[in-house]
Formats: structure tokens, C-alpha cells, sequence
């Protein structure tokens, strides 16, 4: 009797601190609690929606009685078996590349000219690059179309006047090279901004004496930017040529509009495009859901490839 | 205590939020008040038919409401389809003849057949055959447009041309009038290069199709011999009266907005264009586009609208406000705006109506918008014009394709 309760009042003694002590240890993971939960809401539940509708027919007649037929991977087969998605794929990857390439290369060129130029030419500069970059893309686009538009474009006028040739009448927009140029200068011009202001703060960083020792030992410009600017700002053009081959990907506002809903088709569908006109415009929600979770893990796939090679590279040295 | 229960209210409204997500705006419109989705043609043509139309249906239903609510045509199937699958898709809404197929399979529509609307014996058949399907019907016409030559008479005459009665006419003309005028930026008579509408005019004309059935199977008709004659003739036309890019379309730039600039002595297209032609009013008229065969009008893309009330609508209240806006009086200010009213009984014979008694409509398959929004038709006419293929062999693509979409 006394052995039981005294044995009862130490285990009564004992199970409060427990609690408390496993209340503490939770408090961190109950504190993040409402961003998990927030993040699987706004995140997790479409994606989740996404997945479900990709392993489904979901076409006009199922969005009306809101009910898919599951069909298994039949969507998937069918994209990887149609040619228009591979030559699109292809298509989207020089896009990429030398929209990624154009965007870094100038960027960072213009990067450069900023740290030599004098203040107010800076400060133009840059004000004049801020503009750029909070211009809204379909604003964008309307005044490029205006301007290269074959009819009335004053970019026609102009290089006729300056007696460059005749371009009266000249069609910007004629063949599927022409289109997707047209639609690469676009991007690149809206996207310089960004890389550049990124740069010059990042080489506010690179120490002078490091590069005046450089230059004393004997280093012409290209020299110092490849052994001592670009390793210092290497993890800033890891996550500008990120970003970039993200956004480019998957890029579909400049291309769509610029080259026109009446003339994109399959000889020039960028990824974006073609995940929007399979999905959205031929009502078939499910093989739509299917082609942007292979971009999706695409991209991801790309982005791991690539930042491990960079970290690797950064581990060598 | 504190944090668990900021954790567990905080766990409630992230669910409450994703379930509202979820679920989406369910539970359809709002009950007494129609809401009715038009296009902006009617916004800016004839708001007064709408307004008297609405008038009208709220002093014969007391208690009920109308929300107009004018979409355009690039965005409204989109926004339909998000309506559709959120369950809250407007009572009526104005569908384009060549959209109409696609929603009508898939179930979008209530079947109106059995309810009797102003004029019903005597609507244009072509148009109130884009309504029925499957022997039921979906939509009521609502109004039709086709296509003629919008001209500048002073041009005309300064060149000595008559207006012409066929298309070897119409040929001979634009030559004489781009002779007075060499100016690249200036078109005889200014047609988009991938025009389709006016392109597939010609195939019709010369006894061509776009695809026919055969065994429940879609067949593709332009790479046969009549289409691929009506092409060339299109391309003959095109190369002798049209200086506009051989790639654009007809809405970039708006043909009306190049004959305002003085830069076309001519534009073919809806018999509205005669209402933005800037100064040259005074010196504008229209006539029938000619067909190869003297006398006759080219086959005319009959474009046009129906009425169509989705599922989940309030169907006697739709069909009431349908009767109407698509009434005599509305039909007779319809006409009066230039134009074709959805019945035989108010046909006159304007250019409008003399032009529309020759006529084509795109292949009534549920796929047919796909064929639209895939630009087939248009990469094939801008492959023909800039010699990127020869006509057969892009003709020869074109039908394939078509006839894949169409069977999918």
C-alpha cells in the first residue's frame, strides 16, 4: 500500500516534467507549424491537384460534370510520343541557352561600364535600367510590337531614313527564326536590369588590392576578371544564370503576345506556349497537367545539374 | 498552452482558407438576377437593343435582375470554361457559330428545343444550324455578318475603274489602281496574307472544301484538286492586289485603320468597316466581293452569333431574355447598324445581305476551334504566299493536320 503510493506520487511527480520538457522540445516545430501548413495550402494543394489531374482524362465534357475518368499514364505516353513536344523541347533549349547567355554576357558588360562611367552618367544609367525592369511585360511587348510592326513601325522609318536599305514594309515577323529573335531581344532587353544591378553590387565586393596586385603582377583586364573578379562573384552568377534559365524555360507572356495568338503554332511553340494551347486552348486539362510536370521537373532537374557543378567546381579550387 | 492553441486556430484557418480554395465560388448565380455575357461588339454597336431587352424581361419577370457583363473574344471561352468548372457560369451567354460545336458536345448547353422564340420559322439557316446538335436545339441565332469590299470611290474613278462583276474584273482593276500608286505601304486592295476567312473563300468558290465526313471519319479536302485551283487563285489575287505582309493577320494592323491612313484603296471584311474609315467618309462605299463566275458574289465566311444557355442556368428566365434581345425590334436596329438579322423576314438587299446569299461555314466538328487556335489554316497560306512551300505541299500538311485534330 505505502510502496504503491509512494510509488504513484513519484511517478505523478515525474510525468509533469516529461510534458514540459516534450512541450519545449515542440515549441520550435509547433512555431513553424502555421508556415507548413500556409506554404502545403498554397503550394502543396494545387500541385497536388496538378499531379492528380495529369493521371487523368479532363477534358470539356469532365470540367462540366467535374469529374475525371483515371486513365493512368496514358497522358504522359501520349506527350512523349508526339513529336510536337520533343521538337518544342529542343526549340525551348537553344531559346534558353541564348536568351540565358545574351542576358548574363550584356548584363554583366553593362555591370562593368557602371563601376567606369562618371556619376551622372551612372546614375542615368541606372535609373534608365530601373524603368526597364518595372516595365510590365505586356506593356512591353505592345510598344516592341508597335515599333517593329510591318505597316506603321518606326523602326521600318527609321532604318530607311538613315539610308540603311529599304525597309518599307519590312516584315520583322516572317519566319520562325525571325519571330523567336524578334521575341529573344524582348527578353533580354527586360531582363539586362536585373543582372546588371546584381552585378555591380556584387562587384562592390571584389576588394581593390586584390586586383591591383593582379594588374602589378602583370594581368591584362580579361585576366583579372577570370582569376580574380569572376571567381569572387561566382556564387552571384550562379544564382543569376539560375534564375534565368528558370524564367526563360518557362517563359510564355512575351512569346504569346509578341508573336500573336493568331500565329503561334507548332513550328514555333516555345514550352510555355505549347503547355497553354495543349492544356487551355484544346480544353484538355489532363495531358496539360502531364506536360508542365515534365517541364516542372525539368527545371528541376536542370537547376540540380547545374548548381552541383558549380559547387563542385568552387570545391576544386 | 498559449502556442498550442495559436498553433491549432492557426491550423483552422489555414484549412478553412484551403478548403474555400478548394471548393471555389460554387453554388451558381445569384438567385433573381440573370447574368448575361455578351460581347463588346454589342457594348459598342448597340447598347440601346440591350438595355431595352433588359427593360423589358425585368417588367415581364418582377423580382428579377440583369448584370450585363461584355467580354472579348480572345479571353471569353477561357473565362466560360473557368466558370464552368467553378459551377457559377453565366445564364446566357453569345458564342461565336465556329465555338459553338465543341461546347454543345461536351454537354456545356441546356437543350432549348420545345420553347418557342420571336421568328423561329424564319431564322437564316446557316446560322441557326450552328445551334443544333444532335437533332436538339442549343443556341438562337442572334446575328450574322458577312464580308464585302469596302472601296474609296475617288480612287476609283481617278483610275477609270467600274465596279467589278467578277474576279478576273476585280484583278484587272487592283492592277490599274496599283499602277497610280507604287508605294509599297499601298494596297489596291489590302488583304492580310493569312486572311483565312478570305482565303477559304476562294477554295469554295472554285468548288473546294476545307474537310467533309466520310464513315464518321473527318477527311481533309484541301490538297484535291478544286482547293488546291481555288489556292493558286487566292495567291494570284493576293500577289496582284495585296502589298500587306504575305505573314500578318487581319487584325494586326486593322484593315480599316491602313484604308484611314490612305495607305488602301480597298479592304474585304465585315460591312462594319465602313464606320472607322477616318476622313474619307465622303468617299467611301462598298460593294459585293465578285466570283470567278461573272455576276455572282464570292462565298462569304458567314460569321455570326448564338445565344446559348449553359447548364445550371435558370432556363426559363434565359429563354425569356433571349426572346427579348432577339425580338423584331432589336433584330430591325440589328439590320439597321449594317448588320444580318437572324431572320429570312427582315432581308433586304443591302451589299450586306446580297453578299451573304453566297456562303461557306467551317467544318461543324467538335474539334474545329482546336483546327483555329492551332493556326493551321494560316501557316498554310503564309508557307503558299512567301514560296516557303509550293501550294500542294503545303496544302497537302494543312489537310493532314486538320484531319488528325478533327478525328482526336
Amino acid at each position: 500500500m505505502t510502496v504503491a503510493a509512494e510509488s504513484s506520487t513519484i511517478r505523478s511527480r515525474r510525468r509533469p516534467r516529461t510534458v514540459r520538457r516534450a512541450l519545449r522540445g515542440s515549441v520550435p516545430y509547433l512555431l513553424i507549424l502555421p508556415v507548413i501548413v500556409v506554404i502545403t495550402a498554397i503550394l502543396g494543394y494545387p500541385l497536388y491537384k496538378l499531379v492528380t489531374l495529369s493521371f487523368q482524362q479532363y477534358g470539356l465534357p469532365e470540367l462540366i460534370l467535374r469529374q475525371g475518368v483515371w486513365i493512368g499514364f496514358d497522358n504522359y505516353s501520349s506527350v512523349l510520343q508526339d513529336e510536337v513536344f520533343w521538337r518544342t523541347l529542343l526549340r525551348t533549349m537553344i531559346f534558353t541557352v541564348a536568351n540565358v547567355g545574351l542576358t548574363i554576357v550584356l548584363g554583366t558588360s553593362i555591370a562593368f561600364l557602371l563601376v567606369r562611367v562618371s556619376t551622372w552618367v551612372r546614375v542615368l544609367l541606372t535609373a534608365g535600367l530601373v524603368l526597364v525592369w518595372s516595365m510590365p511585360a505586356v506593356v512591353a511587348v505592345q510598344v516592341w510590337y508597335w515599333m517593329t510592326n510591318f505597316q506603321n513601325g518606326i523602326l521600318n522609318h527609321v532604318l530607311t531614313e538613315l539610308g540603311v536599305g529599304d525597309y518599307t514594309q519590312h516584315d520583322w515577323y516572317a519566319s520562325t527564326f525571325s519571330k523567336l529573335a524578334m521575341v529573344t531581344l524582348l527578353i533580354v532587353w527586360g531582363a539586362i536590369p536585373f543582372v546588371t544591378i546584381t552585378v555591380y553590387a556584387g562587384l562592390a565586393q571584389v576588394p581593390r588590392e586584390l586586383v591591383q596586385a593582379a594588374e602589378i603582377d602583370g594581368a591584362g583586364p580579361l585576366r583579372v576578371f577570370r582569376d580574380v573578379t569572376f571567381p569572387i562573384l561566382k556564387p552571384i552568377f550562379l544564382i543569376l544564370t539560375s534564375l534565368s534559365i528558370i524564367w526563360d524555360f518557362g517563359v510564355f507572356t512575351q512569346p504569346y503576345l509578341l508573336i500573336g495568338a493568331s500565329h503561334v503554332d507548332t513550328t514555333n511553340y516555345l514550352m510555355g506556349v505549347y503547355v497553354f494551347i495543349e492544356g487551355y486552348a484544346h480544353s484538355d486539362f489532363g495531358r496539360g497537367a502531364a506536360i508542365s510536370l515534365l517541364m516542372l521537373l525539368m527545371v528541376a532537374a536542370m537547376s540540380v545539374v547545374y548548381v552541383r557543378r558549380m559547387v563542385k567546381m568552387g570545391e576544386t579550387r | 498552452m498559449n502556442v498550442r492553441h495559436f498553433a491549432a486556430a492557426a491550423l483552422v484557418a489555414a484549412l478553412a482558407v484551403a478548403a474555400i480554395g478548394a471548393s471555389g465560388a460554387s453554388g451558381g448565380s445569384t438567385a433573381n438576377t440573370l447574368t448575361v455575357w455578351l460581347q463588346v461588339d454589342a457594348q459598342s454597336g448597340w447598347p440601346e437593343v440591350v438595355a431595352a431587352a433588359s427593360a423589358q424581361f425585368k417588367s415581364q419577370n418582377p423580382g428579377w435582375d440583369v448584370d450585363v457583363q461584355y467580354q472579348t473574344w480572345g479571353t471569353h471561352l477561357g473565362k466560360f470554361d473557368a466558370t464552368l468548372a467553378g459551377g457559377n457560369a453565366p445564364d446566357v451567354i453569345e458564342m461565336g457559330n465556329t465555338e459553338m460545336t465543341k461546347y454543345m458536345a461536351a454537354g456545356a448547353f441546356q437543350d432549348l428545343s420545345g420553347l418557342s422564340f420571336p421568328n423561329q420559322s424564319t431564322w437564316l439557316a446557316g446560322l441557326a444550324a450552328s445551334g443544333r446538335y444532335g437533332g436538339k436545339l442549343y443556341g438562337v441565332p442572334y446575328y450574322a455578318g458577312s464580308r464585302v469590299v469596302t472601296y474609296r470611290t475617288d480612287l476609283y474613278r481617278s483610275a477609270g475603274v467600274k465596279i467589278p462583276t467578277s474576279l478576273a474584273e476585280f484583278t484587272a482593276a487592283a492592277k490599274k489602281l496599283g499602277a497610280r500608286n507604287t508605294s509599297k505601304a499601298f494596297s489596291p486592295v489590302y488583304v492580310a496574307g493569312t486572311d483565312w476567312y478570305i482565303a477559304m473563300s476562294f477554295v469554295y468558290d472554285y468548288g473546294g472544301k476545307i474537310a467533309s465526313t466520310r464513315k464518321g471519319k473527318w477527311v481533309g479536302q484541301l490538297d484535291k484538286p478544286a482547293a488546291l485551283a481555288g489556292l493558286a487563285a487566292y495567291k494570284r489575287f493576293f500577289d496582284a492586289a495585296s502589298r500587306a505582309s504575305k505573314t500578318t493577320d487581319e487584325a494586326r494592323p486593322q484593315p480599316y485603320d491602313v484604308y484611314a491612313q490612305g495607305n488602301a484603296a480597298s479592304i474585304v471584311g465585315p460591312g462594319w468597316f465602313s464606320c472607322c474609315v477616318g476622313n474619307y467618309k465622303a468617299q467611301t462605299a462598298q460593294f459585293v466581293m465578285p466570283s470567278r463566275t461573272k455576276g455572282q458574289p464570292l462565298p462569304g465566311f458567314l460569321g455570326g452569333s448564338d445565344l446559348a444557355v449553359p447548364i445550371g442556368a435558370d432556363r426559363a428566365a434565359a429563354a425569356a431574355w433571349i426572346g427579348a434581345f432577339t425580338d423584331n425590334a432589336s433584330m430591325t436596329v440589328l439590320r439597321a447598324k449594317g448588320n444580318i438579322p437572324n431572320t429570312t423576314s427582315l432581308l433586304g438587299n443591302s451589299v450586306n445581305e446580297r453578299a451573304a446569299r453566297r456562303s461557306w461555314f467551317v467544318p461543324t466538328a467538335k474539334n474545329w476551334v482546336n483546327v483555329e487556335n492551332g493556326n493551321i489554316l494560316r501557316t498554310m497560306l503564309s508557307r503558299i504566299l512567301t514560296n516557303k512551300m509550293s501550294i500542294k505541299d503545303a496544302a497537302e500538311v494543312a489537310s493532314d493536320n486538320i484531319a488528325f485534330t478533327l478525328n482526336q
